[in-house]
């Protein structure tokens, strides 16, 4: 591969994310109005908030570390996108592997994090630290999912992984192959992207959104772009490892929003749970389901 | 009845006849995009006064949906476009609109809802309420009605909308331009000495919107008054002898 052909790759790989990530945002919004009888945002509407937050006249700044938390945060996501192998696209995808990625993807929480601290806000600041123990809580799941993964594949690379998937059709998938460890991923997955019941860190009506209780304008926009990021990450890294990745868009593209769609819809059914409960949770029961699916593949 | 039609229904103000339109066409095709997304997307502060709140709720779900304009709540200041005052004001709590209202970040909207905004409605009498919003901020759209139903409140959202596309919401920067005249109104509700956190006089400096009105007795009370902001001291309190 050429340098050329790699610097393109990298700069298509997260513009399609975000595009792809617009719509996952719109799907979610549309979920949610469904189920409560409703019409719902029309179809550019992410793309319509997203252009407004960032020209609005007023943008409050607290500082530097505020501005460089979000543009971490968003930034973490950009390198994780191409780090994620897409069809026709493996930007560094065989070079980094999901060790890096597993790495790149803590840095938006610590980069908001950073960010909100700055603000100086009571209700940030207990956000945060909500956000950084449900971090906590989701990482172990996360982690014993991803290494679970790697040691059936017998490999960290994912464009391999999609590769020894996609050799014998659906019986070699990962979700045939390791299905106990699939079910621990769709029960993370709430958890990863920050919905009900797991999002008590945002909790609008007790601590005014949390984290982003100081954040308007640009950085507001920041985080609306870094959902689509979110969102689209969690889809895209699910499929490679357990629904067969990626050849075609065609293909591709159903299942990551497919994947994606799972925790929308159920997210707006369950009220909250606590921080601590969210801890005893995410540490019970997607562990244990995690570490037998492991033992099952190691057997 | 040939009476009432003589009363212009909007309110033309010489500096909110829109943006003067810039040379450059691609300038113009910008300003155009960023006002139509402005009208699509307007974030409403959930903060409600009176009782004209109860007609948010049907607003917002199932039955006629807000968000189908991409009307959506946002629950602090600095993220919301829209201020709803959705009825009487009163003097407690005008004060804690304007600390709101100050902190939005620009451009920002106020609704009045309900009859109360206009007038005073039916606590005219009051000697606890202020009577017409409008001296006190800027107000972009008034939906009269005691209390305005919920295709009311709509249809008043899509003529701000309306305002907003052809590039005529700029109510926030009256704000700034007559600074005075709304100050002496609050003064004299609030007294001398009030101040809020926020410097309107620089903001008004930043937007370039500094105007001979922005400056007059008014804002020079204030100076006399001003403290300087102090942050809040951070301390654990102990009582002695626990």
């Amino acid at each position: 591969m050429n340098i050329s052909h790699l610097i393109l790759e990298l700069v298509l790989m997260p513009i399609v994310a975000f595009v792809v990530g617009l719509f996952m945002v719109l799907m979610m919004r549309k979920i949610g109005a469904r189920l409560q009888r409703r019409i719902g945002p029309p179809l550019l509407q992410p793309l319509y908030d997203i252009i407004k937050l960032y020209s609005k006249r007023t943008q409050i700044s607290h500082g530097m570390i505020h501005e460089m938390g979000i543009i971490m945060a968003v930034g973490g996501y950009v390198a994780a996108e191409t780090l994620l192998p897409v069809p026709g696209m493996s930007g560094l995808a065989d070079k980094g592997g999901v060790v890096t990625l597993a790495y790149v993807l803590m840095i938006p929480s610590l980069g908001l994090a950073l960010g909100v601290g700055q603000c100086a806000n009571p209700n940030g600041s207990i956000g945060i630290s909500r956000a950084l123990t449900a971090m906590l809580a989701y990482d172990i799941p996360f982690i014993l999912v991803v290494f679970g993964a790697a040691y059936v594949y017998g490999t960290t690379n994912l464009a391999e992984m999609i590769a020894i998937q996609q050799q014998q059709g659906v019986s070699s998938w990962g979700i045939m192959q390791m299905p106990l460890l699939a079910l621990a991923g769709i029960m993370t997955l709430p958890a990863i992207m920050g919905k009900q019941p797991f999002e008590i860190y945002v909790a609008p009506a007790e601590i005014a959104t949390g984290p982003m209780v100081e954040m308007g304008g640009k950085f507001m926009g920041g985080l609306f772009v870094m959902q689509c990021f979110q969102f689209y990450t969690a889809g895209v890294l699910y499929t490679t490892l357990f629904l067969g990745g990626g050849v075609y868009w065609i293909t591709f593209l159903p299942k990551i929003f497919l994947v994606v769609a799972i925790p929308m819809s159920i997210a707006y059914m369950f009220p909250r749970y606590r921080t601590e409960d969210v801890l005893r949770l995410m540490w019970k029961w997607p562990v244990l389901v995690g570490i037998v699916g492991l033992a099952v593949a190691m057997l | 009845m040939s009476e009432l039609k003589k009363i212009p229904l909007r309110q033309e103000i010489a500096s909110t006849q829109g943006p003067a339109k810039r040379s450059n066409p691609l300038a113009n095709v910008f300003d155009d995009l960023v006002s139509f997304c402005r009208a699509r997307s307007m974030f409403m502060l959930h903060y409600c006064t009176g009782c004209g709140a109860i007609e948010l709720p049907p607003a917002m779900t199932s039955r006629f949906d807000m968000e189908r304009l991409g009307i959506q709540p946002m629950v602090t200041p600095r993220q919301a476009d829209i201020l709803l005052i959705t009825g009487y004001v009163s003097i407690k709590t005008l004060k804690r609109i304007i600390l709101t209202y100050e902190q939005m970040a620009a451009p920002k909207y106020v609704i009045g809802i309900c009859s109360c905004t206009v007038n005073g409605g039916m606590y005219w009498q009051s000697y606890a309420t202020a009577k017409v919003l409008k001296d006190y901020l800027p107000v972009d759209i008034y939906i009269a009605g005691c209390m305005p139903r919920p295709e009311a409140v709509i249809e008043g959202l899509q003529d701000l909308m309306d305002d907003i596309k052809s590039g005529q919401g700029n109510s926030w920067k009256r704000y700034f331009e007559n600074y005075d005249h709304y100050l002496g109104n609050q003064q004299k509700l609030f007294g001398e000495d009030w101040q809020t956190p926020t410097d309107i006089i620089a903001e008004a400096r930043h937007y370039d919107l500094l105007t001979e009105n922005t400056l007059g007795e008014h804002t020079a009370l204030l100076e006399q008054h001003q403290r300087p902001l102090e942050a809040l001291e951070m301390r654990l309190k102990v009582k002695e002898g626990s």
